[in-house]
């Protein structure tokens, strides 16, 4: 699949990073969230806040990025948590049951109070 | 400085030429000034000094005619005497056009002036004291004044001599430093000619050549198959123009073997997804049963799977993540969990939670499949288990008072995505269906569609239209809602629309026994 890149701004906060997509997040763009996560975890930056606000649409391969960054991340010793207010995409949270267990916050201060461990 | 390569070799060419034409010039000059400075000499100064050598020579030839004559008195010396002085009038004439300095003319004319004042003392005097015989006072005469005057001409000549001798010199020794100078500006011009041609003639085809051979060597790897050669050429010619070209060339050949790997991607993926599809759908009596599906542009990960058992249907509609490949094997993967579970006798729960744990054995972190696995009885009893998925839809076959048909999503207890976690959750939703009730499960394709203006098709329009269509047949609501949302996407869909209608008749002894009610409801489905 022709991968295409979505910007993904990279910002420092206290005890963890926060990284902001700009654009979708769909199967042409995911690459790039799955590689900021890995290099996060390659720095030994394990808890990670996602700003999912400037994301206008995730489809399933967004989505699974996001999981598959929870995992990584919690098997590092750290968490991945999600900072959204877009209705869209809490809807895809609640019907796949991804919400459930991953701090979901509608900021990214909120949604780092979630982080397990 | 932006110079085509022709341009650039016709510029080479012509400067070698003004360095060709420029040395002979120089050249030529250089002779033409050594001929002038010969010129000087053997035309104007050699023969300046002959002359005056001539002029002394002749009156000391005057002066010895004359003594000799006085002495043996014979009329052949007087004769030879007119002649030397004939011949010094004639050398007197060379001299004046020959001199041109003025210190020359100034000697010269003193010189002539002696010789005057001499042949004046011989005509005038010494010749008739000694026609008178009075040869004694002839010669006191010569030798008290025409000695001193013969002693001044020879003096001047000598004066003369000197003076033209230096010119000689001097034009000689100009001669050697105008020689030695053209030697220097010959040698400096050669050379010059010699680096500017070498420069032109070596370095514009090394560059030139060094240029083609990087292309070459780009041209080598692409047939190697890398496609990520960079070539900064900055000649300004059209070597730079090539390789600008050849960088277009090859984005677009990379492009084109992404989309030709792409295209057989995609290719495997709709060929994995559609040898999925049920060729033949089982059947049963009450229920009939309508598959819709219609790939994206990507292949997405949709599949589907009815299964008849003990009079019992089973419908499960699913949904890998991602696109192409990836998702099209993690639906193989589940697809034969859940046929090979049943085929175990599994209940519904057994079959999703063993799909559960392959999954999460078999596929990445990211990875992920929602699905909504029903069962519905003949008695009209729908159960199911949504695991992540978008909620079936019910429409009801009851008409109401507006005409129009009631439809929801029915939503119940849900549970999580497959793949993810190691308890899903397997809450079950029941509905109970009545004869001319329809169950709609479907993908999340048609939810996610979106419009060339970014807005998704979203669950009120999915409502609104399937309650507009509700009064098409089931075998075609599913196609008309497809075309809908293809219409709405513009023709550009990035997930797979897949949608089962599942039509509840009646309890199979209902609809035997009273074919002609069922016949009027599916009349008023029709409507």
């Amino acid at each position: 699949m022709a991968q295409q890149k979505v910007d993904i701004a990279i910002e420092d906060a206290q005890g963890y990073k926060v990284l902001r997509p700009s654009g979708d997040l769909d199967v042409y763009t995911v690459g790039s969230l799955r590689d900021a996560i890995g290099s996060m975890i390659d720095q030994k930056t394990t808890k990670v806040v996602v700003d999912l606000d400037g994301v206008p649409f995730m489809d399933s391969s967004g989505l699974g990025a996001l999981m598959g960054g929870v995992r990584r991340l919690r098997e590092a010793g750290g968490d991945l948590a999600i900072a959204c207010t877009r209705e869209q995409h809490l809807k895809l949270f609640t019907i796949t049951g991804f919400g459930e267990g991953v701090s979901i916050a509608p900021t990214v201060e909120e949604a780092a109070k979630g982080f397990k461990g | 400085m932006k110079l085509s390569l022709r341009r650039k070799i016709t510029g080479g060419f012509a400067l070698l030429l003004i360095l060709v034409i420029l040395l002979g010039w120089v050249t030529l000059s250089l002779f033409g000034s050594l001929r002038t400075i010969q010129r000087s000499i053997f035309d104007e100064a050699v023969p300046g000094v002959v002359a005056v050598d001539e002029i002394v020579r002749s009156y000391t030839a005057q002066s010895a005619a004359v003594r000799g004559f006085l002495i043996v008195n014979q009329e052949r010396l007087l004769e030879q005497y007119r002649d030397e002085v004939r011949q010094a009038e004639r050398w007197q004439d060379a001299a004046e056009r020959l001199f041109t300095g003025e210190r020359e003319r100034d000697l010269l004319a003193q010189l002539i002036e002696a010789g005057d004042s001499y042949q004046g003392l011989v005509d005038d005097r010494v010749i008739p004291l000694a026609s008178e015989g009075r040869r004694a006072s002839a010669f006191q005469v010569l030798g008290s004044e025409g000695a001193s005057l013969i002693s001044e001409i020879e003096f001047l000549g000598s004066e003369l001599r000197a003076a033209q001798d230096e010119i000689v010199a001097q034009t000689r020794s100009d001669l050697v430093a105008r020689s030695n100078q053209a030697l220097a500006i010959l040698l400096l011009v050669i050379l010059g000619a010699l680096f500017l041609g070498s420069t032109v003639a070596v370095a514009l085809p090394r560059r030139l050549v060094a240029n083609l051979q990087r292309l070459v060597d780009a041209a080598r790897a692409i047939g190697r198959g890398d496609f990520n050669q960079k070539l900064e050429i900055r000649s300004g010619d059209e070597v730079e123009e090539l390789a600008r070209r050849f960088g277009e060339m090859q984005s677009g050949l990379k492009r084109l073997q992404q989309l030709a790997l792409q295209d057989r991607e995609l290719e495997i993926a709709a060929s994995i997804q559609r040898n999925l599809l049920q060729r033949t759908l089982p059947t049963t009596p009450g229920i009939t049963i309508v598959p819709t599906q219609r790939q994206a542009n990507l292949v997405g990960g949709d599949w589907y799977d009815v299964d008849v058992a003990h009079d019992a249907l089973t419908v499960v509609v699913g949904d890998a993540s991602g696109k192409g490949i990836g998702a099209a094997l993690m639906a193989t993967v589940v697809l034969s969990v859940l046929r090979a579970e049943r085929g175990l006798g599994s209940n519904p729960r057994r079959v999703v939670e063993r799909a559960n744990d392959a999954l999460r054995e078999a596929t990445d972190h990211d990875s992920f499949t929602t699905l909504v696995y029903a069962e519905v009885q003949p008695d009209g009893t729908a159960r199911w288990l949504n695991m992540g998925h978008p909620p079936p839809f019910v429409i009801r076959g009851a008409i109401d008072v507006d005409d129009r048909r009631r439809g929801y999503f029915a939503e119940g207890p849900r549970n999580r995505a497959l793949g993810w976690f190691e308890d899903p959750g397997l809450a079950e939703v029941e509905v109970k269906l009545q004869p001319g009730d329809r169950l709609v499960l479907f993908t999340d394709g048609f939810l996610e569609a979106k419009s060339p203006e970014g807005e998704t098709f979203g669950e009120p329009r999915f409502a609104d239209a399937m309650i507009e269509l509700a009064q098409l047949d089931a075998a075609s609501l599913g196609d008309e809602l497809t075309a809908v949302v293809e219409r709405y996407a513009a023709g550009k869909l990035d997930d797979d629309l897949t949608m089962i209608v599942v039509e509840y008749l009646g309890a199979p002894a209902e609809v035997a026994a009273e074919g002609r009610l069922s016949g009027e409801e599916q009349w008023h489905s029709r409507r």
